[in-house]
């Protein structure tokens, strides 16, 4: 019977590795383990081996069901692997990808996100105000003169009942003050409006950012490390910015930035990149007048002061050479800031 | 203005300072250099002495030049334009030009095609005299060869002054605060303050002052002056800085101007038919000016006249017919103030800006007006002979000059937040010639800015330089605003379209009247779009009341340049008034979405075309929260529909979907679907949930029951949602449509009807369900479809 047992395992495991189909392989498993298969039947022959013999025969008779067993079960894992193997065989992985649509953000959300996440990171919230504005939010409360030349309608766009449209976002400095008590921590990015025939440098609607920092005991030494963090912040550490002396209405001291950049290509040159100062006492008083309390009295809060020109930051960051093309939203530009 | 670096050196000596240096002290001091000119030593006048033809150069000439050092110097050259005799700038061995774009390049002796050349001679554009034409720069004859060339063209900066230092205005103005800067003294006066001709109060008929805006005039008279050309020097200086030579009074009169920042006029004394007469205009009143325009004048306008005419617009410009010619023998010679705010409503209104306008409106020095008619006079007689009257005519009195400012240093130290010593403070207050009286300082009658203590610390700021006050960086915490809300779910619903495959666009916030037709968001009776004013143009004459006509024009624009398959959006302010005339801003979000669903590509070449269900599954993106469309009737969209967040009575109305009828699509030469929603974002913010809420996850498997019902095809869809959201039946969970099948031919399908496949879940928070019970739910259920919606089912 050992002998019978021996020539089973031999013929299963050659009947077993010459199989090449999984049905093949169930075939020779139902031949050799099923109901009626050799090994059982040989098996079932065990009644007739004495009793002195069985311990031996049962032993033969399990190693040769275990050897045919995982016989079976190693050739299964190949066969199956095989035929996992030809179902993604005709796959060509070097097709370009199944296309998504794609998306991106316009160049000048970008920058100004950049410009907001940094000013946040230095404590500054966010304000905002109308942009369909009063002469007094606009002009007046700015310490602004009567007859500045600004007010002109030549130069700002005004509406029948005498409002304007804000031709910079310092007027939601004022808006804020009215509303706020120091200490003012603010960014006010939006849109200003001046009546300029649109060109490469110009638009008749364009963005900027304001801010506002008023507490008692702020400095131009504040103003200045401010702006210049910010500045290195978003063209890197060695950025050297310089202050040159300058007059705005609303603010006195007052000074515009300036940042020695590369454009590509070329020798670093200063380029003018805002505006700033401390907050003009008589924008205060005039704040505190329409408040009617003393949180801005002159005498015991200072303030600074800065604006930027948004469109022209993107101009600068990304080398944009014309300003229409920010007002365009043609997909050629705007897939070159997809990120 | 124009500032001539030789004319400032009559007052002040800056001969150690490289232009460089200086155009850096004026940018530090807050004068901005908006332009220098000047050119580089090694350039002088030669004059050609003969040109013949290079011997292996076809377009090159071999020239011998006079350089003035006596012996004839070769140089080959290019250009045609010139002939023998004729004066050229010529760049010596050494001389460095400027190539444009920061760069320069030095002038070396070589050979040019193996002849020797010793050096160029120069284009205008070369030597940065102007864009000019090509060929070399032909300068006057009589110029001597050898001559630096930077005395026949003295160097200039073009200085832009601020608004608050009209004191700057003149040579001598810049020239003090050179002084200032630079720590140097001035050569002579540091203004005109003293005047030592006697006063003569003016009777009626000689003076009359009647308006305010002139509270001070005084003229001279001069007779019996020779009106000719000026001098060389007057006519180079004024040519220096931009000026045309005319004759020697009106060349004086703008020399001083230039000189001492104080206007002058001279009137043809013969011409002038009486006394002066200061007054307002007469309404209408016509006036010649010496521009050759006729102007209208209004009672505003303030105007010197005579008894019969105006003979000048008050400190803007005198009258064509009664000032300085050949003939004239005597002058009055007037020095006066006018009112800035005046001369500047005037200057506006008839759109003159002269020289003399430009700083009467700015505020001339009050206390110099007498001292520099005594300057004029004095000049005049030198150039022009004759003889002046001893006394001059005033009336009215010279504005007073600026009042003493006190000055607390701790406060100057605080404001600009650097510990500067009391010394340098008062050192540099000084040097910009105001006095320390007491506490208080007094102030030049020159400086009218200087009239507050923060005046007085903006100087010690500008003169002692930022670069120099160190820099500190402190920050206070700051509460989250609304402002800060909005921005961070504005940017999350960026992101989101971004990814979901949207380009973002920003269109001009004005449009024309035309766009308003594309507009959406306009959506209630009496609300109308704001109009601008004074409009730049017509096609910017609204602002816009949505975004959706600046998305079509986007749209089309692409169009025009291949792009078919847009997905774009725009989120921005838009404007709106009520019927009251009051404007009021949102903050709106817009989407446009046409041609094909992906691109066309190997996976799918021939994609189909997005469509309103495409919008929708957009729009349920970016609002979790839930959405419907609620079908409406709008003549501006097919498929027109109210966006809707939450259901039942708690829904709110956030926007408008739909298609851009084909016909204006067809007009901006879009061929597909163009889809279009618009909807307001705080809206959209509001119905937004706030953080979730965690629910505990169901313990218990729920059952699904399919239904396919048979419905008329113009029952929406959304109906039986309403109908299954409303169904009283605890058990039912949830449900979703799975299909949808239509038959237009009628065959498998009435034409009229269409069968929509719904699964229903039912589920138990507290118990695996029973069968039956699941089965009897969804038969009541039935039922209420039954006769509630006339539903079949299939």
């Amino acid at each position: 019977m050992l002998t019978e047992l021996d020539t089973i395992q031999t013929e299963a495991l050659a009947a077993i590795r010459d199989v090449a189909e999984e049905t093949a392989l169930e075939a020779a498993r139902v031949g050799f383990l099923g109901k009626k298969g050799r090994l059982t039947v040989a098996g079932a022959g065990m009644r007739d081996v004495p009793a002195e013999r069985k311990k031996d025969v049962g032993q033969k008779l399990n190693e040769v069901r275990t050897a045919i067993t995982s016989a079976l079960e190693e050739k299964s894992a190949e066969l199956i692997a095989r035929r996992d193997a030809a179902a993604f065989a005709s796959i060509d992985p070097t097709l370009p990808g199944r296309p998504l649509p794609q998306g991106g953000l316009h160049p000048l959300t970008l920058v100004l996100d950049e410009a907001v996440r940094i000013l946040r990171r230095m404590g500054f919230a966010l304000a905002e105000g109308p942009e369909i504005e009063s002469e007094w939010h606009c002009f007046d409360a700015l310490n602004t003169p009567a007859d500045h030349p600004a007010r002109n309608e030549t130069d700002t766009f005004y509406f029948e009942n005498g409002k304007l449209l804000r031709t910079h976002t310092s007027s939601v400095q004022i808006r804020t003050m009215e509303k706020e008590i120091p200490p003012v921590r603010i960014i006010a990015p939006g849109s200003a409006f001046r009546r300029d025939e649109i060109d490469a440098t110009h638009l008749s609607a364009f963005h900027q950012l304001e801010g506002l920092y008023v507490d008692r005991g702020v400095s131009l030494a504040d103003l200045k490390g401010t702006l210049e963090y910010f500045f290195r912040e978003i063209f890197g550490s060695k950025t050297e910015v310089r202050f040159r002396p300058h007059f705005f209405p609303f603010t006195e001291p007052s000074f515009e930035v300036d940042l020695k950049l590369h454009a590509a290509g070329r020798a670093a040159k200063w380029i003018e990149i805002a505006g700033c100062g401390m907050v003009d006492p008589a924008v205060f008083t005039e704040v505190g007048a329409k408040r009617g309390d003393a949180a801005y009295d002159p005498d015991s809060v200072t303030g600074f002061a800065f604006g930027m020109g948004l469109d022209r930051l993107a101009m600068i960051m990304y080398g944009i050479p014309d300003l229409r093309l920010l007002i365009e939203n043609e997909l050629r530009f705007l897939e070159q800031f997809r990120g | 203005m124009n500032v001539s670096l030789q004319w400032l050196s009559d007052h002040i000596d800056i001969s150690d300072y490289s232009m460089t240096r200086l155009d850096e002290l004026l940018t530090f001091a807050g004068i901005e250099v908006e332009g220098v000119r000047s050119l580089p030593d090694h350039l002088v006048v030669a004059e050609i002495l003969s040109s013949e033809k290079h011997p292996d150069a076809e377009k090159l000439s071999v020239c011998q030049v006079d350089d003035g050092s006596g012996t004839p110097r070769q140089i080959v050259c290019g250009a045609k334009n010139y002939q023998v005799g004729d004066k050229v700038p010529l760049a010596l061995p050494g001389c460095v030009l400027d190539a444009g774009d920061g760069r320069t390049f030095s002038i070396r002796e070589g050979k040019l095609r193996g002849i020797d050349s010793l050096g160029m001679m120069c284009s205008a554009k070369e030597i940065g005299l102007g864009e000019g034409e090509d060929g070399l720069l032909i300068l006057s004859s009589s110029l001597v060869p050898g001559t630096p060339l930077g005395e026949v063209f003295p160097a200039v900066f073009e200085l832009e002054i601020t608004p608050n230092r009209p004191d700057c205005l003149s040579h001598l103005g810049v020239a003090r605060e050179l002084a200032a800067l630079a720590k140097k003294p001035l050569k002579g006066l540091v203004h005109h303050g003293v005047s030592t001709t006697p006063v003569k109060s003016a009777a009626a008929d000689e003076i009359t002052l009647s308006s305010e805006t002139c509270p001070y005039y005084t003229a001279r008279i001069l007779r019996g002056v020779k009106v000719t050309e000026s001098p060389a020097w007057l006519k180079a200086k004024l040519e220096s800085i931009g000026l045309r030579p005319i004759n020697n009074i009106v060349d004086l009169t703008n020399y001083v101007l230039f000189e001492t920042g104080q206007p002058l006029h001279a009137f043809d004394l013969a011409k002038l038919d009486g006394g002066i007469v200061v007054r307002a205009a007469a309404e209408g009143e016509k006036f010649l000016a010496l521009n050759g325009e006729e102007y209208e004048l209004s009672a505003d306008d303030l105007v010197i006249a005579d008894r019969t005419k105006a003979v000048a617009i008050g400190g803007v410009m005198g009258g064509e017919d009664s000032g300085v010619t050949e003939t004239t023998t005597d002058v009055l010679l007037e020095a006066a103030y006018f009112a800035p705010a005046a001369v500047r409503r005037t200057g506006r209104r008839l759109g003159i800006h002269s020289d003399s306008s430009y700083r009467f409106e700015r505020g001339v020095d009050p206390l110099q007006i007498a001292g520099v008619s005594d300057f004029a006079v004095q000049l005049i007689l030198e150039l022009a002979g004759g003889t002046a009257d001893p006394e001059l005519l005033v009336a009215g009195a010279a504005p007073a000059g600026p009042k003493p400012v006190a000055l607390d240093n701790d406060y100057c130290r605080a404001v600009i937040g650097a510990p500067l010593d009391d010394g340098t403070i008062e050192e540099i207050l000084s040097s910009l010639g105001l006095e320390k009286e007491g506490d208080a300082w007094a102030i030049p009658s020159y400086r009218l800015d200087l009239v507050r203590a923060i005046d007085l610390v903006e100087e010690v700021a500008r003169v002692h330089g930022l670069d120099k006050v160190p820099s500190r960086t402190r920050a206070t915490f700051s509460a989250t605003s609304k402002a800060d809300q909005f921005y961070d779910f504005l940017r999350s619903v960026q992101d989101r379209l971004a990814g979901l495959g949207f380009y973002e666009t920003r269109n001009l916030k004005l449009v024309s009247a035309a766009q308003l037709a594309d507009d959406l968001a306009t959506t209630h009776r009496g609300m109308s779009p704001v109009r601008l004013k004074n409009p730049l143009n017509d096609e910017q004459d609204y602002l816009r009341p949505g975004l959706i006509p600046g998305l079509l024009a986007s749209a089309a624009r692409n169009q025009r340049f291949g792009r078919h398959d847009l997905r774009l959006f725009e989120a921005g302010r838009v404007f709106t008034a009520t019927p009251k005339g009051e404007e009021i801003e949102h903050e709106h979000l817009a989407l446009l979405l046409t041609g094909a669903r992906v691109r066309r590509s190997w996976a799918d070449s021939k994609p189909s075309l997005l469509d309103i269900h495409d919008l929708r599954g957009v729009l349920e993106q970016i609002c979790p929260e839930g959405l419907n469309f609620v079908t409406i009737e709008d003549p501006r969209l097919l498929c027109a529909c109210r966006i809707e967040i939450g259901a039942g009575k708690k829904a709110a109305a956030i926007g408008l979907a739909g298609i851009v009828p084909p016909a204006r699509a067809r007009e901006l030469d879009i061929a597909t679907p163009v889809l279009v929603a618009e909807m307001n974002l705080k809206k959209l913010m509001a119905a937004r949930r706030g953080d979730p809420t965690h629910a505990d996850l169901p313990k218990f498997p729920g059952s699904s029951r399919d239904v396919a019902m048979l419905v008329p095809r113009n029952l929406p869809a959304g109906a039986v949602a309403d109908f299954l959201r409303a169904h009283p039946e605890p058990l039912l969970q949830s449900f979703e449509l799975f299909d949808l099948f239509e038959d237009p031919e009628g065959v498998k399908l009435a034409k009229d009807k269409k069968s929509l496949a719904w699964s229903i879940l039912y589920r138990s928070p507290d118990r695996t369900l029973e069968s039956h019970e699941v089965e009897t739910a969804h038969a009541k259920l039935l039922d209420s479809l039954r006769s509630g919606l006339h539903v079949d089912f299939r």
